[in-house]
């Protein structure tokens, strides 16, 4: 947190404009257009206590699945921030858990042991009951990744490039929006996942 | 406790974090691309040329792979070509995907898309995917350029499944599967997004049949609104307002000033030889005006930007010409530069750091004057005036580059 606002004096100091993200006014949209995109590529990973979590788990229940890494620098701080405020506001419409879910998975399993990944989400105020954060091996990681081509590469200075998208899921399994990090907007997963919730069945034409 | 305490500073790190994070939205950005691109964050080594046969139909159209590495002995030579398997598409524009490893390259006049990997090995293109029934999947036809959105691409369609009226967006998941597409009410040709707010401008130009006619046979009465522009709700893909230029037609690129929360931007319109200004007002609803003229006999082509949003470059196809524009004082715009006697300019590109500015000189087909086909370069100075780089020239008018069409251009 102190990095992250020492990060944004600096900034700040040299002139980079913030107002647009800072504006509680950004624009969301009330009905958005949630087609199906693809089915979700199932999967079988570990929790944080070792149980076995499969995404099919959650029929029934929307889901929203982020890809992070606990070292993350930059987004992955961001968009955990972001759920944590997203479980807040799922608990207050009475939808978490029951209807809505949460899902971290994480790209590093080599770094990011169970206990890492424990102290990760507390330090986020996750609750476990609705939000979870999966781990596997990495060569059992590795093709749940490739299924939502969620590659990794290591940069020069040995930071982890991923693809900077989240996933939401609706209740029979198919991927009906994706979000980039750098544009994520909580209020508007909030409206989506409501939409998905109060129309189980909808699914938007293709013309 | 500790979410509170997260709450409170939210707003502030999530600013920060995003621009800490996203050089693309910082000055020096890469421009007129989509603004969920990965950025590249270094002189460009790489380019990526979308070319056609000089004589259409004879051979293959095909993705070239050109050195731009200033420092490699094979600088401005193509390393190689990746044809597409298929001859007479009308090669036009290319887009990255979100993720920067695939590139999709649209084909005018065949409605084909082909995908390119370009993630596994940026200086081998492979050719992976070749969608041929684009008009049956979508309804449309005349797919003129791909924009990445998150996971998927959203390509501007001309017109609808004949060739003729109305076209739309089609929406593709990254690795080519079909997912929806969305009506107009006019010629799409182009899109470009303002996330921050929600936003979607589509530019317009004409259908099909009008391109896949000899130029003396076109008939304007066909097209659909060509002096409009439309306001969508990216989310609800739903347009919210048309704008409409009065006289001015064939409005080709548009492109959002960059700066987080720029609130306007601009775009060409080729029959009206002008520049148009787009601003979304306190209340959401946008207002559209001439910002200038580009003098008769211009025919803008393409308009690009600098990442610090004071200049714009736009291309005189008939003119020419390569224009500067200062921008700085955003409602009055003034002519800042020009670059004289290259004959048909067409697309442009401009690099991360806004110092060089590549550009082809093949429109369409049933449109090119000129057969001297090129690819040159303008280094641009941090006063934003340009100098035609005599360093660096691509032949395209024979073997063994061409004889070719070159059009659309990415670095990487």
């Amino acid at each position: 947190m102190i990095k992250a606002i020492a990060a944004c004096a600096l900034l700040m100091v040299a002139g980079v404009p913030l107002f647009a993200f800072a504006d509680e006014s950004a624009a969301v949209s009330a009905n958005p257009s949630l087609s199906v995109i693809a089915r979700a590529p199932d999967f079988t990973l570990r929790d944080t206590s070792g149980r076995i979590v499969s995404l099919s788990d959650y029929r029934g229940r929307a889901v929203l699945l982020a890809f992070i890494f606990t070292t993350c620098p930059g987004v992955c701080p961001l968009i955990s921030q972001q759920m944590a405020n997203l479980q807040a506001n799922l608990k207050a419409n009475g939808l978490f858990n029951l209807k809505a879910n949460l899902i971290s998975v994480t790209v590093d399993p080599e770094t990011d042991s169970a206990a890492k990944l424990r102290e990760y989400a507390a330090s986020y105020g996750a609750d476990l009951s609705g939000w979870r954060f999966l781990r596997e091996t990495p060569n059992r990681t590795k093709p749940v990744l490739k299924s939502y081509d969620e590659w990794t590469r290591l940069l020069p200075k040995g930071e982890i490039d991923h693809p900077a998208r989240v996933y939401l899921i609706d209740q029979q399994g198919n991927i009906r929006e994706i979000y980039s990090l750098a544009f994520f907007n909580e209020k508007q997963a909030l409206i989506d996942m409501r939409a998905l919730i109060s129309q189980p069945d909808r699914v938007d034409s293709k013309h | 406790m500790r979410l509170a305490r997260y709450n409170t500073l939210t707003s502030v790190v999530l600013a920060c974090s995003v621009a800490a994070a996203f050089p693309a939205l910082q000055s020096a950005a890469e421009t007129c691309i989509s603004p969920y691109i990965k950025a590249l964050k270094q002189p460009e080594k790489v380019m990526y040329l979308w070319a056609l046969p000089a004589t259409v139909g004879e051979g293959e159209d095909f993705l070239a792979v050109i050195d731009v590495s200033l420092a490699s002995p094979t600088y401005g030579k193509i390393l190689q070509k990746i044809p597409v398997g298929s001859s007479g598409n009308e090669a036009h524009h290319i887009g990255f995907t979100d993720d920067r490893t695939k590139i999709w390259a649209a084909s005018l006049n065949t409605s084909r898309m082909f995908i390119f990997d370009v993630g596994e090995d940026p200086m081998s293109p492979r050719l992976v995917k070749v969608i041929d029934n684009v008009p049956q999947l979508t309804g449309l036809t005349g797919p003129h350029t791909p924009y990445a959105i998150p996971g998927r691409m959203l390509i501007s369609m001309a017109s609808g499944p004949d060739g003729t009226g109305p076209g739309g967006l089609a929406e593709f998941t990254n690795d080519g599967r079909f997912v929806a597409s969305h009506n107009a009410t006019n010629n799409p040709y182009e899109t470009v997004v303002k996330p921050e707010f929600n936003r979607m401008i589509t530019s317009t130009w004409f259908p099909q049949k009008t391109w896949m006619t000899p130029f003396d046979k076109w008939d304007p009465s066909t097209w659909s609104h060509p002096n409009t522009l439309l306001v969508w709700d990216l989310k609800e893909r739903k347009i919210l307002q048309t704008l409409s230029s009065d006289n001015d037609a064939v409005m080709l690129a548009a492109r959002w000033m960059l700066k987080p929360g720029a609130r306007y931007g601009y775009n060409i319109s080729s029959a009206g030889n002008s520049i148009w200004m787009f601003k979304m007002n306190d209340d959401g609803t946008f207002s559209y005006n001439k910002a200038a003229d580009t003098g008769a006999g211009c025919s803008p082509a393409d308009l690009r930007q600098s990442p610090d949003d004071k200049y714009l470059y736009l291309s005189c196809f008939m003119g020419s010409e390569i224009q500067a524009w200062d921008i700085s004082d955003p409602e009055h715009i003034k002519l800042h530069d020009t670059i004289q006697g290259v004959v048909q300019p067409n697309m442009m590109h401009v690099t991360y750091d806004g110092r060089r500015l590549y550009f082809t000189n093949s429109a369409i087909s049933s449109i090119d004057y000129s057969p001297r086909y090129s690819m040159q370069l303008v280094q641009i100075g941090p006063d934003g005036r340009m100098k035609l780089d005599p360093n660096f020239k691509i032949d395209f008018t024979k073997a063994p580059e061409g004889p070719a069409r070159p059009h659309d251009m990415l670095l990487n």
